[in-house]
Formats: C-alpha cells, sequence, structure tokens
C-alpha cells in the first residue's frame, strides 16, 4: 500500500485523465508529467527548508546547544519565519550592477537542482523522467550552477562577490573531474547509464562495497561541488565576507541559501543511487517502502555532510587546487585502471 | 596513517552530538545567582540617613538624593539612581556606613521606553512636623524650612512604611 503510494496516485491521475475521455493521450501525459514536477519542486523546496533547520540543530547539538527551539514545536517552523523575513526585506540592487543578470540569478539557482531531481529515481519506478543517459544528464546539469554563482558574482560589480565569483568557478570545474572520473567505475561495471539500471545492479552487493576508493572521492568531490565546509571557500565569510551572495538581500539571498541545501540534496541523492544502492532496502527489509529507505540513505549521508562542516576547519584555496588536482584525479584515474583490470580479471575467471 | 585525524574529528563531533547540552532555556530556567550578585538595588529606607556618602562614592554620579530638614533630622525625600550609567562595581554600597543600600539578584532592568530606566528607590514628601521621638529635640523645634503643608495622613504615614514597601512601588514604577 505505502509501496505505491506515489506510482498509485500517478496512475490514478492518468486514469481519471483518461477517463475524461475528450483529452487526447499527450495531453493527458504532459498533464501528469507537470503534476510530477511540481511536486518535485515542493518536495525540493520543504526540504531545503526542513534542511537549514536540521543544520541548525545539527551545529547546536554538536556545540553542546540545542539550537532553534522557540517557533513552533521544536522550533520547527524556523526557517518558515525566517524565509518570511527574507521575503518582507527589500531587494537591494546595487547602482553598478547589471540588474537583468543580477535578478536572474537567484532565480535561474533553482533551476539545477529540480532538473536533476525530475530524474532521479526516488523509489521503485519513482523517477518523474527516466531517461536512458540519466548520469551524463545528471552531470552536465548539476554542473550547470557553476553558472548561475557566476552571474549573480559578476553582476553584483563587487570585488568580493567576483572574488567568490571565480573561486566557484576555478573549485567547481576542478572538482567536476574528479566526480566525473569516480562514476566511470560505477558506469563500467554496471554498463550503462540510466539509473534504474544502476540501482538495478545493486540489487545484492551495493556499489559502496566493490567501488570503496569511488564513493570517497565521489563524495568528496560533492562536498566541495556544493561548496559546503572544508570547501566552503566561495563563501569564506572571514576572507571575501560571503562570495557570491555578498551583494544580495532579503529573497535573492535566501535563494541561494535554500540552494545550496538543494544541491546537497542533489549530490547526496546521487551518491545513494551511485554507490548506496538506490531504494533497494539493505538486509531484506523491504516491508519499508523504497522511497523511505531512498530518504534514509539520502539523509544519512546529508547528516554526514553536516557532520563535516561542523567538524574541520576550512582549507586555503591553493590546498584546495593542489588536493583536487594532485591527489583525487590521479587517485580516480587509478581506480579506473584498476577496476578495467579487475574486471578483466572476473570475466578471465568467467564469475 | 594519513587521515586519522579526520576520523577521530569526525568521531569527536559525534560523540559531541549525544552529549547532554548545556543550554539552560533562560526564560523558564536560570542559573542560581551567585551570593554577592550585583543586582537590582533596594534602600532600607529607615536605615537611611541620607548622608549621601553613596553618592559621593559613586564614580558615575549615578545616586542622586534630595533631602529636607525635619525637625533636627534629615529627611530623605527622593533617592534616584540613573542606573544606566551604574557599572555595578559595589562603591556605593561598601560606603554606608548604615548599612541601608543593598545589591539583590534581580539583573533584569529591562525597560521599554528610556525613561523609565532610572531606578527611583525613594519618592516622597517629607512630613511637615517630626513624627517620631519628639521629645529628643529637647529645646523648641525649630520650624521646617519647607513650607508649610496641610499635613496629609497618608503622605505623613508613608515615612513609616517599611522599606520592602518603598522598594516594591519602585519596581512597580520601573516595570
Ligand atoms: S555600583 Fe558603583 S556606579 Fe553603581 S551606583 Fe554604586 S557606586 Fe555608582
Ligand atoms: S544609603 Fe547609606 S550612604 Fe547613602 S545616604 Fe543613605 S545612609 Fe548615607
Amino acid at each position: 500500500m505505502l509501496e505505491n503510494l506515489f506510482v498509485g496516485t500517478a496512475d490514478w491521475l492518468r486514469s481519471l485523465l483518461g477517463g475524461i475521455g475528450f483529452l487526447p493521450t499527450e495531453i493527458a501525459e504532459s498533464i501528469v508529467l507537470l503534476v510530477k514536477l511540481v511536486a518535485v519542486l515542493v518536495f525540493i523546496l520543504v526540504n531545503a527548508l526542513w534542511l537549514v533547520y536540521m543544520e541548525r540543530k545539527v551545529a547546536a547539538f554538536m556545540q553542546a546547544r540545542i539550537g532553534p527551539n522557540r517557533v513552533g514545536p521544536w522550533g520547527l517552523l524556523q526557517t518558515t519565519c525566517d524565509i518570511g523575513k527574507l521575503i518582507s526585506k527589500e531587494i537591494i540592487i546595487p547602482k553598478k550592477a547589471d540588474k537583468v543578470v543580477f535578478l536572474l540569478a537567484p532565480v535561474l539557482i533553482f533551476l539545477p537542482p529540480l532538473m536533476v531531481f525530475a530524474v532521479l529515481p526516488l523509489g521503485k519506478n519513482m523517477a518523474a523522467l527516466d531517461l536512458n543517459i540519466g548520469v551524463f544528464y545528471l552531470l552536465a546539469i548539476a554542473s550547470l550552477s557553476t553558472l548561475f554563482f557566476f552571474m549573480g558574482g559578476w553582476a553584483s560589480n563587487s570585488k568580493y562577490s567576483l572574488l567568490g565569483a571565480m573561486r566557484t568557478v576555478a573549485q567547481m570545474v576542478s572538482y567536476e573531474l574528479p566526480l566525473v572520473l569516480s562514476l566511470l567505475g560505477v558506469i563500467m561495471i554496471v554498463g550503462s547509464l540510466n539509473l534504474s539500471d544502476i540501482i538495478a545492479a545493486q540489487e545484492h552487493t551495493w556499489l559502496i562495497f566493490t567501488q570503496p576508493i569511488a564513493f570517497l572521492i565521489f563524495f568528496i568531490a560533492a562536498v566541495a561541488e556544493t561548496n559546503r565546509c572544508p570547501f566552503d571557500l566561495v563563501e569564506g565569510e572571514s576572507e571575501i565576507i560571503n562570495g557570491p551572495y555578498t551583494e544580495y538581500g532579503g529573497m535573492g539571498f535566501a535563494m541561494f541559501f535554500l540552494a545550496e541545501y538543494a544541491n546537497i540534496m542533489v549530490v547526496c541523492a546521487m551518491a545513494t543511487i551511485m554507490f548506496l544502492g538506490g531504494w533497494h532496502a539493505p538486509f531484506g527489509l523491504t516491508f519499508i517502502p523504497s522511497w523511505v529507505w531512498f530518504f534514509i540513505k539520502m539523509y544519512v549521508l546529508i547528516f554526514i555532510v553536516m557532520q563535516f562542516r561542523w567538524t574541520y576547519p576550512r582549507i586555503r584555496i591553493d590546498q584546495l587546487m593542489g588536493f583536487g588536482w594532485k591527489v583525487l584525479v590521479p587517485l580516480s584515474l587509478a581506480n579506473i585502471f584498476v577496476t578495467g583490470i579487475g574486471m578483466y580479471i572476473y570475466r578471465a575467471i568467467g564469475w | 596513517m594519513f587521515g586519522k585525524g579526520l576520523v577521530k574529528g569526525l568521531q569527536i563531533t559525534w560523540k559531541e552530538f549525544w552529549a547532554p547540552k548545556l543550554t539552560v532555556q533562560y526564560p523558564e530556567k536560570q542559573h542560581t545567582v551567585p551570593e554577592r550578585f550585583h543586582g537590582k538595588f533596594v534602600l532600607d529606607v529607615d536605615k537611611c540617613i541620607a548622608c549621601g556618602l553613596c553618592a559621593n562614592a559613586c564614580p558615575n554620579r549615578v545616586i542622586s538624593l534630595n533631602k529636607q530638614k525635619v525637625g533636627k533630622k534629615q529627611y530623605l525625600t527622593d533617592y534616584q539612581m540613573n542606573i544606566q550609567y551604574c557599572l555595578f562595581c559595589g562603591l556605593c554600597v561598601e560606603s554606608c556606613n548604615k548599612d541601608a543600600l543593598h545589591f539583590t539578584k534581580d539583573f533584569n532592568m529591562n525597560q521599554y521606553f528610556y525613561k523609565n530606566i532610572p531606578l527611583v528607590l525613594v519618592r516622597r514628601e517629607a512630613p511637615a512636623e517630626p513624627l517620631e521621638e519628639p521629645a529628643m529635640g529637647g529645646e523648641d523645634q525649630p520650624k521646617p524650612k519647607l513650607k508649610p503643608q496641610a499635613p496629609k495622613e497618608e503622605k505623613v504615614a508613608k515615612p513609616a512604611a517599611p522599606a520592602a514597601e518603598s522598594e516594591a512601588a519602585a519596581g512597580k514604577e520601573g516595570q
């Protein structure tokens, strides 16, 4: 029953639209798709709100505090309240800013997470769209957010914003490489770019056990991709105020802020799919619905990302670049090499 | 081994995550205030002889007091502390040789309006005639210098009121 909650809802909607009769199938199908996409958008926004709250709670708990606890039960409405505050603030546009780009950046910043989540299988048969080049699409879209960060930083016409934006580009471009290369091992083993195939291949063994190095590299690169501590040089408060968001106030800032969490969700969901078996239940605990499993795994990873932030200090920009190019890239290349050899050996002994 | 420190750091934060929290939720719960805390002032009006030592001792000129002569005694009519300038050094309390001025543990002296900040410890009118111990003077009573007032009973009764009451009144005014 619960297992098919969402799939069932989609089917019900489809049959409802079909029952009306005069609608052509294509239109009915696209309406269903639209509903799915809106659902994904709502899902992302609600989760981003929750993640801001969770981040603050985690931070507080790791510092012997209790965190937000005044607004609503256990402070659950704190983020909603903050967003309300941010919405009510004036949108300040710097005089010399490039107005169109300046305003466009925070609007577009939500696009990549939304587009990525549209293809992620959040449970059994629960991808809004099932692409057969899913991984390729994911990587292509996920790296798009660099552009929007850069747009924001450039259009602000402020030295801090520009510095932050340059750092974003440098960091994201150089960590994109190990991110992609580490996934290559997975793709070699599975032999498909389709996300559903990758998940199906992990029914018995999660790929984290066959590709532990790749998982580590992927996770580190993913943390760097999302500009999270210890790689949060982009918004290193002590150095460049707030990086690309320096000139943004009110809702513009809130959008960037929420997009950061949406991006964390994206990378953690990707890691779940690629390495942690997606929606497969471990130990045969299949009575818990698949989408709940997906959720649990994703949130465990998110928690770890948050724990990183409250454990490690920020590293320097040269260390960041050095680590990316001198450690992660060679390591991921070596991983591909070893995976290739291993696959040949397995095939030779006829596994 | 490389990365040992990283794992150790994660272990520490993980342990800390489950450790008991130190936050005391202020308005509902409070830390116990130490015995010798320097908080809001109270004045024991009966003990105070309006000598003005406290006002003189204050480095910030926080205390302003007014007195009138009633009979042979100085009668304290007004004792006000501009508490916003007070640095709670305690020199005033120390200087009082009648042990009339004290600290309490109440540290919440917030006010919504600026004009309510000064702490009024005494505000009363002097009685026209000395009340107690009229025989002490021996000779004939010197007229009090203030303009003679029709002796209002409640006003006269006030000086005799216990310090606690005037303190409460001051507190109420302060709220
Ligand atoms: S505590 Fe110090 S500053 Fe405050 S009234 Fe007394 S003498 Fe003045
Ligand atoms: S409080 Fe003490 S020092 Fe101050 S006027 Fe009264 S008796 Fe004198």
